[in-house]
């Protein structure tokens, strides 16, 4: 109903972009050179006014009323269950619509009938609201647009006024993500934190990491949501994997901008991009299927005992996987480093080795950070890797043959586990919140410290 | 008057398919300035390139002929390069100081060419390449601060101190002033006419005055093809070709 | 001192010092050139074994087995072919092929020969031609994933063994009595022998890790006191009785393994040994140098001696307890293969199919239907917006702090871990628009976020890589900003542009993460055929598949990945083509 009414509100604005543009025609008197503005702009300036106020009424009506109809609805629900928690009437809430949709419900009893009638009856209600608003809305939007269609009217101008302003919608949408998520962050955050008392002491540092233990008696037991064993084992997958990829992405790098000659780089740069397209839960399954056994393997041989899921297989395909990021991005600030400096180096009669250690590769640093620090903020907040390869338990250890677990990992497990989402959502948007700051930080020294480098150098 | 430092003969240089050099001959005096001139795009700063084979760094550049520094061919295949800057030294045209300190910067071709055998040998190889490029009394306060945070004509000179600190025998300076301001090309100007005691000093200039003040020869080059070489006071009072007399009383150029 | 530099005079070859120094520097340059060889080629190793492991376990999801049987069913009258029991007929099929199964276990292996998706394809093609049904016919049922896997080799495969004497059997109650006349079993007796000084090398290995235990628990019992002193010293004595048993099962091994006489008995963990006579199978448990005990499969001996030359001696060397296929069952597949009743065709079920929690039953279409309908709905979205708040920020923005905020905004937005926009999905799409879960609407719109930023940068650079000169000829003639923006401005970037969105969808394509937060990790089977059905996608139905415990589950995950790669890049080699064709260099 309300998509047909879209499409409903569009026809409309074609309507009136037909009208207005004719009322200009007749305005112009059949010189078009009387018209300040071409017709086309005069129907342009009405469209974008019928469909944009039409659009926007009928999304927030059906959105608003629907969120007045649910707090009606579960105020009556809490009158009919008041021994049960807000969880129950969530349920029953769900169950009362699938009831008035025709839908299947869990259940069926006499509360979740009645609130399904009076949904059915309230819903319909918000539906031709809604719709008979937004229609009336845009109507009337167009009605008084159009009595501005003349000779003197500077269409254009106002219509570019419109189109600069959805433009600079279009650009804040970033603004509004990063908000989106912050809020949607804290809010379930928060909830955690005061469940807890506020013990974010021991959120940081405790040691034993079980949040939904104490659960179905509906308390979370303060003990049990140390999250430090899966900071600890993100750190060491995260560092395993840099020990990887940032001496091999950091010497192909050198390599690539100083050394090779064409052909060379006609090979390499494709097998790095390549590793570079491979969605990371391709990385995941070779990283399960087939680095892990062999790195058991391989241990077993030489008498170590290594986890089935050991936080060097995950680390090390992680690894491979940073490898091209770092290696483009530090090939990037190398070839920025201007060639006027290694001149300056030959010309003292330094080897090509003795100019990039000593010349290039200092005056790079910046630049190279930052890589690393994005290969960081990467490693730390990718998932698919470690939920497919590394473990599941939180143990606190710092052996890499030992199976550690990840934020990341854990973020998953809590949404896809079996407890009913808005328990396992308190710990889980915590962890993302705890993940989402750590990656802000890095994100943002490391661009600021390239911007410092680029700045140097242009 | 002079013995001869470098020799050249039937010098030919191609970028790419591009004859840039075209089978120059010339030979250059010791402990004297020698000054390179021409239009732009004549080939000078390319032929300046070639004595001590800065363009090997570039991969589609070919050089053929005979170079020689003190009898000895310096394109032999078993010649390095790398040594070979070391007696010839470069400036740049855009003063190209490191990103390090001001005391790293002229250390650097010293430590890697290993010359200096403690800290305090070092220590007096830097001070004396600053005060020969005029550049210690500026700076001695100072010899921690990044190179970088000099001004255009201090940070030319450090390069030159740099380029000097190697000891080298000659000092080939490509429109060193070129990016300065009067004030510091004078300075630069009156700091070669000191390095020439020690160094054959060979200078790739766009200007004219700047030839005659500086050098006691000079060699014009036009189209890749030297035109005439021989002494400054004769190039730019009396010159013998037709095409240095043009350039010289500016009708190209 | 400068002037007291020891160099040879004249000479451009240096002293014989700084020679020697010289060569130590160019090693130095070897050196580092070896190091950037040496990463580019552990690159390349890496992606050559991840595509290796891929391809190679993808192939053996490209064909699938059918396994023709004789049907009865007995009556072609529709109404009651509706109602038949297919179930029981198909599993009559087997029966009647192999009647010798007996026991419970016998009859539950050899059931399992058959796909349990087989029955629907009988009642299909049965309901679609009820004539068929009037009289026993053949028909193809498709092979379990087992049965497909051994027939692919993945579950060992039987070897044909040299043999030279005459074998004279003697059947004893199933039971039945081996003796060849020749010394033939010599070979395969060694190498079982070998196989039990490996376990005994195992048990060894296991002891010598608990006397570790055994002499770390008595150290710190010395020097302990009270409780403490008597737990540990429990321990070491519970550890040196363990100690105790795993050598002598060792030494047992070991002895058996010495001595020259005598038979050994086969477990499952040893490689499996066979004796065909005609129709006759003996599954080998006991065996000396010349002669063995057994069990019968298969068709059972009409007399109860045998003596001939006449017979074949077989061994699987993957062991029974480390493949899913049991001996019994590779007999009956090996009868079957000999009378021409199995035969391969190319999976084009895979391509075809749902999901299915039967392997051999699983294909990836509704995956594929659920991405395009995301990828649909974040095309939709993100192009758009991207591109406009990439003019937006090149043409319009003023430089202001807004404008730097934005800015600063996308670059951070572009490195924020997908996951955490998962989050975002959960709580805004599914939580506060109330969209159903699993519906690609939702991941359509936390993948458009997600790439957003990627498509503003590249689109910027595109658009900044217009020439002034451009700009400056159209306001020249009296257009607007905005009609420069549209009519000349954005025609040139636009090859750009789509070069970046086409390689942030395929980013989006391959993104998993996000997804799994707002449910498209769903069992589902049936293909989506709109925006907002459950669906799930193809790199999300590969991690689901990935957890499967069956091998052949493996095979179809590496295929699907092999899907996906070549969706990748066909969508990077369109992107390259776009900026190689299109692309103008200012």
């Amino acid at each position: 109903m309300i998509s047909m009414t879209a499409l409903v509100i569009a026809g409309l604005s074609v309507l009136f972009f037909i009208l207005a543009q004719s009322r200009a025609l007749a305005a112009a008197n059949g010189r078009l050179g009387n018209l300040h503005s071409r017709p086309s702009y005069h129907g342009a300036y009405v469209f974008l006014w019928v469909i944009l106020i039409g659009l926007s009424v009928l999304i927030a009506l059906s959105l608003i009323w629907g969120w007045i109809i649910d707090k009606a609805l579960m105020s009556q629900i809490a009158v009919g269950l008041a021994d049960k928690a807000s969880i129950e009437g969530n349920l029953v809430l769900s169950d009362a619509k699938a009831i008035a949709n025709g839908g299947t419900p869990s259940t069926i009893d006499a509360l979740r009938q009645q609130v399904g009638l009076r949904f059915a009856s309230m819903d319909g209600f918000r539906i031709w609201g809604s719709v008979a608003f937004a229609i009336g809305a845009s109507c009337a939007a167009g009605f008084v647009t159009l009595r501005r269609v003349g000779v003197d009217f500077r269409a254009r101008n106002r219509t570019e006024r419109i189109i600069e302003t959805i433009l600079w919608c279009c650009a804040a949408v970033a603004v509004l993500t990063t908000i989106g998520i912050l809020l949607s962050l804290i809010f379930e955050t928060l909830i955690f934190m005061s469940n807890i008392g506020w013990r974010i002491d021991k959120f940081l540092l405790g040691t034993t990491w079980s949040p939904l233990s104490g659960v179905q008696d509906g308390v979370i037991d303060v003990e049990k949501i140390g999250a430090l064993p899966l900071f600890v084992g993100t750190l060491l997958i995260t560092a395993i994997a840099m020990l990887v990829a940032v001496p091999i992405g950091l010497f192909a790098a050198i390599y690539l901008s100083d050394f090779a000659d064409a052909r060379v780089r006609t090979v390499a740069k494709p097998v790095l991009e390549i590793l570079a397209g491979i969605p990371t839960v391709v990385y995941g399954f070779f990283a399960a299927i087939t680095v892990a056994p062999f790195i058991r393997q391989a241990g077993e041989a030489m008498g170590l005992s290594v986890a089935s899921e050991s936080a060097l297989a995950a680390g090390v395909v992680m690894g491979i996987m940073i490898i091209p990021f770092i290696s483009s991005l530090s090939d990037d600030v190398i070839n920025a480093v201007p060639q006027s400096l290694r001149d300056g180096s030959y010309g003292l009669g330094a080897t090509k080795a003795e100019t990039i250690r000593q010349v290039v590769l200092p005056a790079a640093l910046p630049g190279i950070v930052s890589a690393v620090l994005l290969g960081v903020s990467r490693a730390v907040g990718e998932t698919m890797i470690v939920v497919m390869a590394a473990g599941q338990g939180a143990n606190l250890s710092v052996n890499p043959f030992a199976a550690v677990t990840t934020v990341t990992v854990q973020i998953v497990m809590l949404i896809t586990g079996d407890t009913e989402a808005s328990v396992a959502a308190g710990p889980a948007f915590t962890l993302g919140f705890t993940l989402f700051c750590v990656t802000l930080i890095l994100n943002i020294i490391a661009l600021r410290v390239v911007r410092k480098f680029r700045e140097a150098y242009d | 008057m002079f013995e001869t430092k470098f020799s050249a003969k039937d010098v030919d240089v191609f970028y790419g398919t591009n004859h840039a050099i075209k089978k120059v001959s010339v030979e250059i005096p010791d402990k004297t300035v020698t000054a390179f001139i021409g239009p732009s795009g004549c080939g000078k700063s390319t032929f300046l390139r070639c004595l001590n084979r800065m363009n090997d760094t570039i991969a589609v550049c070919k050089v053929s002929g005979d170079i020689r520094l003190d009898g000895e061919d310096i394109y032999a295949g078993d010649v390095d390069p790398v040594q070979l800057r070391a007696k010839v030294g470069i400036v740049f045209q855009k003063p190209n100081p490191f990103p390090k300190s001001i005391y790293d910067n002229v250390a650097y071709g010293p430590r890697i060419h290993g010359l200096t055998a403690s800290k305090a040998e070092l220590d007096d190889v830097v001070e004396k390449s600053l005060r020969r490029a005029a550049l210690w009394n500026e700076s001695k306060d100072r010899l921690t601060a990044p190179g970088t945070s000099l001004s255009g004509g201090q940070q030319q000179r450090l390069c030159i101190a740099r380029a000097i600190a190697t000891s080298p025998e000659v000092l080939l300076m490509d429109e060193p002033c070129s990016a300065l301001d009067p004030i510091a090309t004078a300075q630069i100007e009156d700091l070669i006419a000191e390095l020439r005691a020690n160094f054959s000093v060979i200078i790739v200039t766009h200007s004219m005055q700047q030839a005659a003040r500086v050098s006691q020869k000079t060699a014009f080059f036009h189209l890749g093809i030297l035109v005439e070489h021989g002494d400054t006071t004769k190039i730019f009072t009396n010159p013998s070709d037709q095409r240095t007399q043009d350039y010289i009383t500016g009708r190209f150029g | 001192m400068i002037e007291n530099q020891p160099r040879a005079a004249n000479s451009i070859h240096g002293s014989v010092v700084s020679n020697a120094r010289l060569k130590r520097r160019h090693a130095a340059e070897t050196r580092l050139k070896a190091y950037g060889i040496l990463a580019l080629t552990l690159a390349g190793l890496a992606l050559v074994a991840l595509l290796w492991s891929v391809f190679g376990k993808a192939s053996l999801a490209l064909s699938e087995h059918y396994v023709t049987l004789p049907v009865s069913v007995e009556t072609g009258d529709s109404a009651l072919l509706a109602k038949a029991d297919f179930e029981a007929i198909t599993k009559d099929s087997i029966a009647a092929r192999f009647p010798e199964a007996s026991s419970r276990e016998d009859r539950k292996q050899r059931a399992e020969l058959v796909s349990g998706g087989a029955v629907f394809a009988l009642r299909d093609a049965v309901l679609a031609q009820p004539t068929l049904a009037l009289a026993p016919f053949e028909h193809a049922f498709l092979a379990s994933d087992t049965v497909d896997l051994y027939l692919k080799g993945e579950s060992g495969a039987l070897a044909d063994q040299a043999k030279a004497g005459d074998l004279t059997v003697t059947v004893d109650a199933g039971e039945v009595e081996f003796v060849s006349s020749q010394s033939d079993f010599t070979a395969i007796l060694a190498l079982v022998r070998t196989d039990l000084v490996d376990q005994a090398k195992k048990l060894r290995d296991k002891a010598q890790l608990q006397d570790n235990g055994v002499v770390e628990y008595t150290r710190r019992a010395e020097t302990e006191t009270g409780e403490k002193k008597t737990k540990d010293s429990d321990e070491a004595a519970k550890r040196a009785g363990k100690r105790d048993a795993l050598l002598a099962e060792a030494l047992d091994l070991e002895q058996r393994a010495a001595s020259p006489e005598g038979r050994e008995k086969l477990t499952d963990e040893m490689p499996s040994l066979l004796i065909k006579l005609g129709e006759t199978w003996i599954k080998v448990g006991e065996i000396g140098s010349a002669a063995g005990k057994g069990e019968i499969v298969g068709a059972i001996p009409h007399q109860s001696a045998y003596s001939g030359k006449d017979w074949q001696f077989m061994v699987n060397p993957t062991p029974e307890a480390s493949r899913k296929i049991t001996d019994k069952q590779t007999i009956w597949i090996e009868t079957l293969r000999q009378s021409g009743d199995i035969e391969s065709k190319f999976n084009w079920r895979f391509f075809t199919a749902g999901d299915s929690r039967e392997p051999e039953l699983a294909g990836i279409w509704g995956a594929a239907v659920g991405s395009f309908w995301t990828m649909l709905v974040t095309l939709l979205l993100a192009f758009p917006t991207g591109v406009l708040a990439a003019i937006y920020l090149e043409e319009f923005a003023p430089k202001n702090r807004m404008t730097d905020f934005i800015e600063v905004n996308i670059n951070n937005l572009a490195a924020v871990p997908s996951i955490v926009f998962g989050l975002l999905g959960l709580a805004f799409c599914l939580g506060f628009l109330g969209i159903p879960r699993s519906a690609p609407l939702a991941g359509g719109i936390v993948l458009a976020l997600m790439t957003l930023p990627t498509i503003i940068i590249t689109s910027r650079t595109s658009v900044r890589a217009v020439p002034p000169s451009i700009r400056d000829a159209a306001l020249g003639v009296g257009a607007s900003k905005l009609q420069t923006s549209f009519h000349h401005v954005l025609p040139l970037a636009m090859p750009g542009i789509l070069t970046g969105v086409i390689i942030g969808m395929a980013r989006a394509l391959g993104e998993t993460a996000p997804l799994i937060m707002i449910g498209m990790v769903a069992f589902i089977v049936d293909i989506p055929r709109g925006i907002t059905d459950s669906a799930t996608v193809l790199p999300v139905q590969i991690y689901r598949w990935s957890d499967f415990p069956e091998r052949a589950f493996e095979a179809r995950t590496a295929a699907a990945i092999c899907v996906l790669l070549v969706f990748l890049i066909a969508m990077n080699a369109v992107a390259v083509f776009l900026r190689n064709r299109f692309e103008r260099r200012w």
